[in-house]
């Protein structure tokens, strides 16, 4: 769409870059997908192959059955979709403050936001618990979803970046037409920013997808596990059930990437409302 | 009149009200509780005791391993900032060529982001055993005795890099969606001009995406210095403690040495030195990051032409 | 912004006041039942086997409702959170008492009152790995020496007779070496950043320690037997018949890359799952030196000191450790009753009888660990300095870096 039209050669270039590109990203992929269907012995044989003597679908199946996945893929799908949908109210309204007002204060409140992030969270982690089991929360979802109702850091600040891109003209035709703050956040600024609100969902999803810590720290017993801790308890002190956690692995980047592919469209079709 | 006026000062804190509640009831407690630990003894197994500076004067005066794993940080953060600017922008490049099957690379490229941080460690350890790891042996399928990677002081660091790199999907996507929101006709009314495209990505796409680059920018100096796990599970700060990072040691000090009042004063001194880098990053933005709404677009646009111009 | 520095600190003495400790409110709930939090680092089908005998305890009786927490890898991270907290479970698996007894409660008068024959059908060298400053903090649930493994298919096509429990350390070498010229395989293996808790048993098997009842490394660590037995595990890599692995050499072996390692017990099911065809021997002795020792991997049950509910802790330790729940976990742990070792005829399976015989000639040494405070840091700077001397990369001399470390 941008550059409209590129030469042959060009487009010889571009795909010889891609494909060395995708070998890097690929590689190693493949290399983790074709041993979930080697046994245990194969995967660690050297020289190592590629593909299974014989393939052990089984792996799977055994797999998911080795620990209540059924229940975590649950938890795990509350606490995506519940983080995201948080992040996307919560952090668009902040950015939207910080990004399109000047106020007292601001570049202090601003600062401390991005400082919370500089902080380890292994030094922040027991206070918290202290905090959670206070309010009861311990062993529930809520230490996990309720904090990305007000907002995180990161997705606030890149919010900020996208909307500070926006001309400044277009909130003052908005305000002479009699919208209030609000409806001009939600009627204009909304649809203009979808395309970076899809990103954020997107990414959002990946990192609470896959996060662990968090889990780890704040629920006990399994019936309460998420996917990604179920991994990673895959890993004992001395031995790594290494198949079935490779397997899990495998299913586990299935529903991201299929909410990545969805995504991308509309990454792409939010230019046709771009303005920059 | 007088509440309109103080409705419109109001307005702009009800925006950020929900940040500002999250931050009163569950950040700033244990922050400064962390640092408030930070002046204390505390074994995790019984009650702190408190030890004014004592902490941050043992890590400045006794603790070597203090200012080794600061600079194997900085290290790593210096090398693996700008490449992962560098890879990630140059992959946005990429998948925003407008060639056919485009959008199964996007995907190919992103899928590494997507797989578990675990599972990303422990399949990178195979894969660069140096006796019996994949990399290595096809190296000497082709005649080439491959490093010694975890286990050569000098290739580990590089071979974090590389696992690490794994991961620029994220940094990649924002690039991506930032670039994609330029609208065509300011490569139009370029290439009428005649520019390169070489020329229309240092002259136009790149400064419209400044804003972008800023936060990855600070993003990437932030997650350098708080790299854990992936080097806990890749070489656990080995060999010889050549990749043992400053995150990797506050890490230890607080769980595996149960130091959690030293681990804490770790923690504020990194963020001491973050915070400082981001400063200086922001200071500096002001020189080469544009936002629109500081200069009106039309402003922006006619001042990159005279820029080009003057090339 | 006034505000805001006085909600701040409004917050922060809140969180001091947690510190000061609460454990977390009422723990009764609404069945009427004692509820127990039980705390496991096992992982994946190991914790359903857990699990199954956890619902027989709950069944057994209507007073106590015990939950299992798995947690594989991290237990150590949620544990100490746990007890920073406050919070940590009533009951967990424990092993390394030096760093956290100050957060157990000492059982040494719940176990008075079970009687004497009660502590005395455990194996004794137990309670020594179980205990600190005289106080038992566990009750001991399994445990693992360190015996040699070999692998029998590489013996024979090397030609070579299999090892026997009489063997010499030159025994092991000249063997490693044959292997390795008849076979091009790794005669040995060993990993090349030690845990140096488990690297102890070494030294004691020649004379020594890493340090003297008092902590002191110097004269110890650096000693001539001690500084022998580096030498000598850095000659066997130099002359290239042994390897030093990244990991413990446990995946090497599986392949069949490495004829012999030393290991615990933690990989046997592993083993007979590949169908690997291996044997297990006592650990070689240092010529003149009388029996190897092997250190001790043990593996206790212990109830924290903030407990509320530590009689319904105590029952269900009981229950953990009896004579059927010893049965219900071979294959998971190795039998730690003298009764149990008996009645199941353990000593009759050669896979499991060298641990067994380790273990009786291992009594009588106490690990650095339980020495030397601060252990885990001086660990950290042991482990750097040995793999100084195994890493195929550094190699440094043995005495050179031995008094360093001894120095620190």
């Amino acid at each position: 769409m941008s550059q409209m039209s590129l030469s042959k050669k060009s487009k010889v270039v571009i795909y010889i870059l891609l494909t060395i590109m995708a070998i890097y990203f690929i590689a190693p992929f493949f290399y983790m997908f074709f041993t979930t269907f080697k046994t245990e012995s194969e995967a660690i044989a050297y020289p190592p192959s590629l593909f299974p003597e014989v393939w052990h679908f089984e792996n799977y199946i055994n797999a998911w059955n080795a620990q209540p996945f059924g229940t975590y893929f649950i938890n795990s799908v509350l606490v995506t979709a519940g983080t995201t949908l948080g992040q996307i109210v919560s952090c668009s309204l902040v950015a939207y403050g910080f990004a399109r007002y000047n106020f007292k204060g601001k570049n202090i409140l601003f600062m401390i936001l991005l400082a919370t992030m500089m902080i380890p969270w292994d030094v922040t982690m027991i206070p918290q618990y202290m905090e959670f089991n206070l309010f009861g929360w311990i062993n529930t979802l809520k230490p996990l979803i309720v904090p990305a109702w007000f907002g995180s850091a990161y997705y606030i600040f890149l919010l900020r970046q996208f909307m500070m891109g926006i001309p400044k003209d277009f909130e003052e035709a908005a305000r002479i037409d009699g919208c209030n703050p609000f409806q001009i956040y939600l009627k204009i600024f909304m649809p203009i920013i979808k395309p970076s609100l899809i990103l954020i969902a997107t990414l959002n999803m990946i990192t609470v997808w896959n996060d662990y810590l968090g889990p780890l720290i704040f629920l006990q017993d399994r019936s309460k596990y998420t996917l990604a801790l179920g991994l990673a308890s895959f890993k004992g002190v001395h031995d790594t059930q290494i198949i079935p956690m490779l397997c899990i692995t495998v299913i586990m980047i299935i529903p991201p990437i299929i909410l990545f592919i969805i995504a991308q469209k509309y990454i792409v079709e939010g230019t046709s409302g771009s303005i920059k | 009149m007088k509440q309109k006026s103080f409705l419109r000062t109001a307005t702009p804190y009800l925006f950020i009200l929900p940040w500002i509640i999250g931050f009163l009831v569950f950040t700033i407690g244990p922050l400064i509780f962390s640092l408030i630990m930070s002046f204390f003894d505390w074994p995790l197994t019984s009650t702190p005791e408190f030890v004014g500076f004592g902490n941050y004067i043992e890590m400045f005066t006794e603790d070597d391993q203090f200012w080794k794993s600061l600079v194997i940080s900085l290290k790593y953060a210096a090398i693996f900032v700008p490449l992962n600017l560098i890879v990630a922008l140059f992959l946005a490049m990429l998948i925003t060529q407008p060639v056919k099957g485009v959008k199964i690379y996007r995907t190919l490229y992103y899928i590494p982001t997507v797989i578990s941080g675990v599972a990303v460690a422990i399949l990178w350890g195979w894969l660069l055993d140096s006796n019996y790891g994949v990399v290595n042996y096809l190296l000497s399928l082709i005649g080439i005795e491959g490093p010694q990677w975890l286990i050569d002081k000098s290739w580990a660091l590089f071979a974090v890099i590389i696992a690490s790199a794994f991961g620029v999907g994220s940094m990649m996507l924002i690039f991506y969606t930032d670039i994609k929101n330029i609208p065509p006709d300011v490569y139009e009314a370029a290439s009428l001009d005649g520019a390169s495209p070489a020329r229309q990505f240092f002259s136009i796409t790149l400064p419209l995406i400044t804003p972008t680059l800023l936060f990855n920018l600070i993003m990437s100096i932030i997650n350098s210095f708080q790299q854990v796990t992936l080097v806990m599970l890749l070489t656990n700060g080995g060999p010889l403690n050549s990749t043992y990072f400053y995150g990797l040691m506050t890490y230890n000090n607080a769980f595996k040495h149960h130091k959690m009042g030293y681990a804490a004063a770790n923690a504020w001194v990194m963020f001491i030195i973050i915070l400082f880098l981001t400063a200086l990053v922001f200071k500096s933005s002001s020189a080469w990051v544009f936002y629109e709404t500081e200069a009106g677009g039309k402003e922006k646009k006619a001042k990159k032409k005279q820029a080009k111009e003057a090339k | 912004m006034k505000k805001t520095a006085v909600a701040a600190g409004i917050l922060a003495l809140g969180a001091m006041a947690m510190l000061a400790g609460c454990g977390g409110g009422d723990k009764a709930a609404a069945d009427g039942k004692t509820h127990i939090r039980f705390a496991t680092w096992d992982v994946a089908e190991d914790v359903d086997r857990q699990q199954a005998l956890v619902d027989k305890f709950n069944e057994s009786q209507d007073q106590i409702e015990v939950t299992l927490e798995a947690y594989g890898s991290d237990f150590d991270t949620k544990i100490s959170a746990g007890m920073g907290s406050g919070d940590a479970p009533d009951v967990m698996y424990m092993w390394n008492y030096p760093s956290y007894y100050e957060g157990l409660e000492p059982l040494d008068s719940y176990i008075e009152k079970e009687g004497e024959d009660y502590k005395a059908n455990f194996y004794e060298t137990l309670w020594d790995y179980n205990s600190m400053n005289d106080s038992i903090y566990g009750i001991p649930v399994g445990f693992t020496t360190h015996t040699l493994f070999y692998n029998k298919d590489i013996f024979a096509e090397a030609g070579l007779e299999e090892p026997t429990d009489e063997w010499t350390w030159d025994d092991l070498m000249e063997a490693a070496k044959t292997i390795n010229d008849k076979t091009g395989k790794e005669g040995f293996a060993f990993q090349m950043k030690p845990d140096p808790y488990d690297f102890e048993m070494y030294l004691w098997s020649n004379g020594t320690a890493y340090c003297d009842a008092e902590g002191n490394l110097e004269g110890n660590l650096n000693s001539d037997a001690s500084k022998e037995v580096f030498q000598m595990f850095q000659d066997m890599e130099k002359d290239g018949y042994a390897v030093a692995t990244e990991a413990a050499p446990t995946d090497e072996f599986r392949a069949g890359n490495v004829a012999m390692f030393i290991y615990g017990s933690w990989s046997i099911n592993t083993f007979n799952e590949d169908g690997l065809n291996y044997g297990v021997v006592k650990i070689p002795s240092f010529a003149g030196k009388g029996d190897s020792i092997s250190i001790l991997s043990s593996s206790g049950l212990s109830i924290s000191k903030d407990s509320e509910n530590k009689d319904a802790a105590w029952e269900f330790v009981k229950f953990w450790t009896n004579e059927d729940a010893n049965k219900e976990r071979i294959g998971l742990e190795l039998p730690v009753l003298y009764s149990v070792v008996e009645s199941e005829g353990i000593m009759d399976q050669p896979e499991y009888a060298p641990f067994y015989e380790m273990l009786e000639q291992s009594a009588g040494h106490t690990p650095a660990s339980f020495i030397i405070e601060d252990w885990s840091e001086v660990s950290e700077n042991l482990s750097l300095s040995f793999e100084e001397v195994l890493n195929p990369s550094a190699l440094m001399d043995v005495s050179e870096v031995l008094d360093g470390a001894a120095a620190k």
